[in-house]
């Protein structure tokens, strides 16, 4: 024993004493906050002196309300932009996949939107669709009315999926290169000698090859609209018209930072939202670890 | 020999299909470009035309009167300040998750992981209050904690998975040679994690620039907003004046573009590694 088990004592310290630091800021930063959100979300707190308990009356009320169902049904909504997002990503990346003439430039186009904010993409976007803006000015050109594009029911919800795929493309046809670097290139070589078109090769190999790519990207897609919308949504509708474009988590800033400050109730959001992302990250983490074992 | 014809035609479709698509990406650039040396009256006369001439205007406004550059600097202090404190501790624990067995490992490992989805939104609230009672609203160091915190996990993950890979010969050897706990770390695992940093440095410095939510909702204070922040409340001010807008929207936008422009080669070759959300 002796010199063997005192080795692994110091290794032991030494492990926990790296890991220290970074569990300390985590529980203090990110641990500590997220039990007190659970426990305000049972009560009327109004981000002031109001803070009585008040049981599950704060989810009651949320489940009751049919806006709740709204944001809900916004949120699956948006969700439409991944299919569109997969199939144009998936194209792409298999067309750079066979060096298509520039892909390299196309490649590295295609990211852009990745690198910028997604506060000034949504302004962008804005502009672009605003009633005086270059899309009506086009669209004029051909007969067509002028319209105020994020203004309407129904069309804001669409120029913001729209938005979605066009900042996402590049990442999805990235991710999916990726994927496909993983493919022995003895697979497509011999579908190519046995006289396999394209089509054939993309839909008969290449995506049931991709199929853990898919999955990764549709986890990701998922979670990303549940939390990552904000920016879009404060730059482009301020989740107008109404509640049309309103996602969960924009609800949460509105009741919280934005319109009003009914702490307790955004606090009972939060947790709702946190619970469906949770949901959605142990299956992610169920999926990769498949894929893990697929791996090896 | 029909095989030969075909291929030429298809191939010039895809190039058309995927120029329109490039030029969805290019043409809002020089869109912003051109329509920020306009004044109001001109960009409502023609937005597509190229300016009648080269006036700064705008950009002098939007650097003296709004003072862009100091939220420049807001931003890159913060972003540098959290990146730089964050890096060294995700260092020095991947190395431990990676390479020194302690008991509780895997359980603080997964514990630092999943706090990686939990959504900024969720717990903004009460770290305001708690922000609050110790004074670190309206302070970089409440921004700060809060980005070293929210990018801790990814890191973790990322260089624990790299550290992973180096050969666990080399780091004996080290050992062997008198190589300490630190020596360790700073000859052996940050050279050989040296890519994986890279990126992460570079990835984590473009979200963190670009983040609104965070600064929005702690740095209220005037002269301490970060870029973003102050490009939010530029654009509901002069919602009237696009082409002021868009030379707002383009000078937030040319510091993230320079750097892909010059890290664009080393970028790519990690972007799918980076790839995550």
């Amino acid at each position: 024993m002796g010199k063997g088990s005192k080795y692994a004592k110091v290794t032991a310290r030494q492990g926990w004493l790296s890991v220290l630091p970074v569990l300390v800021v985590i529980l203090l930063i990110r641990g500590y906050p997220l039990i007190v959100g659970l426990c305000e979300s049972f009560t009327n707190w109004n981000g002031m002196n109001r803070n009585d308990f008040i049981g599950f009356k704060n989810y009651m009320n949320i489940l009751k309300d049919p806006v709740f169902w709204d944001l809900l049904k916004n949120n699956i909504i948006f969700l439409l932009f991944i299919p569109i997002q997969l199939i144009v990503g998936i194209v792409v990346a298999v067309l750079f996949y066979d060096e298509t003439p520039g892909w390299k430039f196309f490649r590295n186009v295609f990211y852009l939107p990745q690198i910028i904010s997604s506060v000034v993409i949504g302004y962008l976007f804005s502009v672009f669709f605003s009633y005086r803006g270059p899309v009506n000015a086009v669209l004029k050109v051909f007969g067509f009315q002028s319209r105020e594009w994020l203004g309407e029911k129904g069309s804001a919800i669409i120029i913001i999926i729209l938005c979605l795929v066009w900042v996402n493309i590049g990442w999805q046809a990235m991710l999916g290169l990726g994927g496909m670097g993983s493919i022995p290139p003895s697979v497509f070589e011999a579908a190519k000698i046995d006289g396999a078109g394209y089509f054939k090769r993309l839909f008969k190999i290449t995506i049931p090859m991709l199929g853990r790519t898919i999955e990764y990207s549709c986890v990701m897609s998922v979670i990303w609209v549940l939390t990552g919308l904000f920016p879009f949504i404060f730059s482009m509708t301020k989740g107008g018209p109404g509640y049309d474009t309103t996602t969960i988590d924009y609800m949460i800033y509105l009741k919280s930072f934005g319109s009003s400050s009914e702490m307790g109730y955004a606090c009972a959001l939060s947790v709702i939202l946190l619970v469906i992302v949770t949901a959605l990250t142990i299956i992610q983490m169920k999926l990769s670890d498949r894929a893990n074992d697929w791996e090896e | 020999m029909v095989k030969k014809k075909k291929y030429p035609a298809s191939r010039i479709v895809i190039f058309t299909m995927l120029s329109v698509l490039a030029l969805s990406f290019l043409y809002p650039l020089f869109f912003m470009f051109i329509n920020s040396f306009k004044t109001k009256s001109e960009y409502r006369k023609s937005a597509f035309a190229f300016p009648e001439s080269w006036n700064f205007d705008n950009y002098v406004y939007m650097l003296d009167q709004f003072e862009l550059l100091r939220y420049f600097f807001n931003t890159i202090l913060i972003a540098a300040v959290s990146i730089a404190i964050m890096m060294l501790l995700a260092i020095f624990a991947s190395y431990a998750f990676a390479r020194l067995p302690f008991k509780g490992r895997g359980i603080v490992y997964l514990l630092v992981i999943g706090t990686m989805f939990i959504p900024a939104q969720v717990t903004m609230i009460p770290m305001y209050q708690m922000f609050s009672k110790l004074h670190l609203v309206n302070t970089f160091t409440g921004v700060i904690l809060c980005n070293i915190a929210g990018g801790l996990p990814g890191a973790v993950l990322l260089l624990t998975a790299n550290f992973r890979g180096i050969p666990g010969e080399l780091i004996e050897a080290g050992k062997i040679d008198g190589a300490g706990y630190f020596k360790v770390v700073r000859h052996i695992i940050m050279p050989m994690g040296k890519a994986t940093i890279a990126i992460n440095v570079i990835l984590s410095f473009v979200g963190q620039c670009n983040d609104l939510f965070t600064p929005m909702i702690l740095l209220q204070e005037m002269d301490k907003r970060t870029v973003m922040v102050a490009l939010s409340s530029i654009m509901s001010k002069t919602s009237g004046d696009q082409a002021f807008q868009l030379t707002g929207l383009l000078l937030a936008v040319i510091p993230p573009l320079l750097l892909y422009i010059c890290l664009q080669k080393y970028l790519v070759k990690g972007l799918t590694v980076g790839a995550i959300k």
